[in-house]
């Protein structure tokens, strides 16, 4: 019994040293999950942007004013960076535009004197998760320190927005990386194992054909997942979609976010002939751009080093534009910004996954 | 035996790679293939230049490692050739691959059928990338099922077939769109005897619709069984290449008679020697083993030697060459020794 333990453990030893690759990933991802995961979530969201409005009729500035506006602009947690980045407006509709289209976190519209039946209007963005809670503990300290007796009075303009709504988001994009990922790719090397991918080589089959069937077949997949997701979404975690022309747009982001994973995976697929290879390198991807795709938690609450990762993150501009749209209402004017960096991901990686699909035919 | 067939079907008669122009369906000129690895060059095709005939079964045959493959991929536009021109039907490899491909099908060494799909969903996709038209598509599939023997499978999924229906149903699969030329590599590799037999009856009834069959294989019997013209590879090269009757009667020692007794007498192999009939005797134990040309006709001649020396004989069987002795002949080694073992061989090697 224990000779043939032996050689069984012999065996899957010798197999394990002799991938390095996979070895080095093995070691490599917790200490990934440490460092993404660990910095990725729970943070100290500093720097929310808030803008500030002296009501009309404007004279001089308020005492009340001058003195919340010093104390928002220091209001800080204990050794962090300031917890606002504060803008003066000087309209009320000024900021309020800014706040829909997403400048700013929230407009704080102090009243143009100062007592106790006058109150200090905040409108915030209630889409995200934690700052709205930051916003109203900043502000109303900052009031009460300033030692005026102005009431403050909150108005979330989206409603109360609960963390489901806001992760539920996330899950669709989850949803057409896991397909593309998991689904295609795998059934990708897999055919190249099987050698069914040399079958069609010796067919009159053209190889454009082929690289569109592959990508084709997976993006629908991943599109249909995507869309399924969002279903579900709507029907659980309470969100409202305002009109059908949101409806269109959440289904064109998801298709092109679909496009450009599928044709990512596809040029990561032909790059690698193992599907324990693959497995290690996707498992670090999709920790790295779904923990920074802001799904979880605020991109603001995350280190500056994976912000910039976000910044060249097409699931972190996914999470955004459909937010925007299913939580916010925001229509093609606010989401245009995330859709040319789609775009842009898009195109290259669908003339990545042709280059290297391709190489892999020839 | 060299003279030219008009009807173009199977013709056993063809010899030496001669024909008129117009039948030779594949040409091939100063073939090489050299693999480059870091340093190490092999050479898996060296300068191999033959034709092939249409309509006939051809077959490569060689030891593992003798370039078959290769020169297969070469053909089926799988892989270029580093030097030399090869012609499939009008077209030239590496130049007009996609024509190529429309008119040849291909039943390669390592199995690509998508074994999750039914052997209907198969041959129809298959169909698909062939080009076959989309109207006679179900029936060809099934037409082809039914020529596979494999009709009440139809709708199975691949992974539930034995070895032998997989190769089957590839076989057919390569022949959905009808082509010209058929490319087996290793047909009938690891199936047991009833599949291989089947295979084989299978190869001939699409050689029977004047489809031109090139198979490579290292089983002799199935080269002596299916194959009007048999090429003989070795370490790349093209040894010999000629029907199969052809090839036996090139071995200088003819016909093998083995002779079992129980006790040797000293006299008996010179006076075997003096009747002038045979070619050499030698003693092994309990055998005589002894080679003629004609080994039937002279059998009463050598019987009689060994009642004169009163031997009692407690077996006999004459055995014809096989296609083995042919390549130990043409190469001193035997066939599934591989390469690079027993090199010091090489009598008798033919250019």
């Amino acid at each position: 019994m224990i000779r043939g333990a032996v050689a069984i453990f012999t065996r899957d030893f010798k197999k394990f040293l002799s991938n390095p690759f996979v070895i080095v990933m093995t070691l490599f991802m917790p200490v990934m999950y440490l460092l993404i995961f660990g910095n990725a979530m729970g943070g100290a969201i500093v720097h929310i942007p808030v803008g500030v409005v002296q009501d009309e009729p404007y004279i001089t500035e308020t005492p009340l004013y001058t003195a919340a506006v010093a104390e928002l602009k220091d209001f800080h947690q204990p050794d962090k960076p300031p917890t606002f980045d504060v803008t003066v407006y000087t309209s009320e509709e000024v900021a309020k535009q800014a706040l829909s289209q997403g400048r700013i976190s929230a407009a704080v519209i102090f009243p143009s004197d100062v007592a106790a039946d006058t109150t200090v209007r905040v409108y915030e963005d209630s889409s995200d998760y934690m700052v709205p809670t930051l916003i109203e503990g900043g502000v109303t300290a900052s009031v009460a320190a300033s030692g005026f007796p102005n009431p403050v009075f909150f108005n979330r303009i989206y409603g109360t927005v609960d963390y489901i709504m806001f992760f539920g988001v996330g899950v669709i994009v989850m949803a057409i990386f896991m397909t593309t990922m998991m689904g295609g790719a795998f059934a990708l090397i897999r055919d190249r194992e099987l050698g069914i991918i040399e079958g069609y080589l010796v067919t009159p089959v053209k190889r454009s054909s082929i690289i569109l069937g592959t990508i084709g077949s997976t993006t629908v997949r991943a599109f249909l997942a995507g869309t399924i997701i969002f279903i579900f979404d709507v029907l659980i975690t309470g969100v409202v979609i305002r009109q059908p022309e949101d409806f269109l747009l959440v289904l064109l982001v998801i298709f092109i976010a679909s496009i450009g994973v599928t044709s990512l995976v596809v040029a990561l697929a032909s790059r690698f002939s193992t599907q324990q290879e693959y497995a290690s390198v996707v498992a670090f991807f999709n920790l790295i751009l779904f923990m920074t795709s802001g799904a979880f938690y605020p991109i603001l609450g995350m280190p500056s080093w994976l912000q910039w990762i976000a910044l060249i993150n097409p699931e972190a501009y996914t999470v955004h534009a459909l937010r925007s749209i299913i939580l916010r209402g925001q229509g093609l004017a606010i989401i245009a910004p995330d859709l040319i960096a789609l775009g842009i991901f898009s195109t290259l990686a669908i003339i990545l996954g042709i280059v290297t699909y391709r190489r892999t035919l020839e | 035996m060299e003279h030219a067939t008009d009807s173009g079907g199977p013709a056993g008669s063809l010899a030496r790679g001669s024909a008129p122009e117009g039948d030779r369906i594949i040409r091939i000129q100063h073939v090489s293939k050299v693999f480059r690895e870091r340093k190490r060059t092999v050479t898996a095709v060296d300068d191999v230049s033959f034709d092939v005939v249409a309509g006939e079964i051809f077959g490569l045959l060689g030891p593992n490692g003798a370039g078959k493959s290769t020169l297969i991929r070469i053909l089926t536009t799988l892989i270029s050739p580093t030097s030399g021109t090869a012609f499939v039907g009008p077209y030239q490899v590496a130049r007009n691959d996609e024509e190529i491909r429309g008119i040849i099908g291909v039943c390669p060494q390592n199995s690509t059928l998508d074994v999750e799909l039914t052997a209907y969903d198969n041959l129809v996709f298959y169909g698909r990338l062939l080009g076959v038209e989309e109207r006679i598509l179900p029936d060809r599939a099934m037409q082809l099922l039914e020529t596979a023997d494999l009709t009440d499978r139809a709708h199975m999924p691949v992974r539930t077939f034995s070895g032998g229906m997989k190769r089957k149903l590839e076989i057919v699969r390569a022949f959905l769109h009808r082509p010209q030329i058929l490319f087996l590599d290793e047909p009938t590799i690891g199936l047991d005897p009833d599949s291989r037999w089947e295979v084989w009856l299978q190869i001939k009834r699409l050689n029977a619709e004047k489809t031109t069959i090139i198979l490579t294989t290292h089983y002799m019997e199935e080269a002596e069984k299916l194959c009007q013209r048999i090429a003989f590879m070795d370490r790349g090269r093209l040894i010999a290449l000629d029907t199969p009757e052809n090839h036996k009667r090139a071995i200088p020692a003819g016909d093998l008679i083995e002779i079992g007794i129980e006790k040797m007498h000293d006299g008996l192999i010179p006076a075997l020697m003096a009747t002038g009939l045979i070619k050499s005797a030698e003693a092994k134990e309990h055998r005589v083993i002894i080679s003629a040309l004609n080994g039937s006709r002279v059998l009463p001649a050598i019987i009689a030697v060994f009642e004169r020396f009163s031997m009692p004989m407690t077996s006999i069987s004459i055995r014809s060459p096989t296609l083995e002795d042919v390549f130990i002949h043409l190469t001193g080694r035997k066939l599934d020794t591989g390469i690079g073992e027993n090199s010091t061989g090489g009598r008798g090697q033919k250019p």
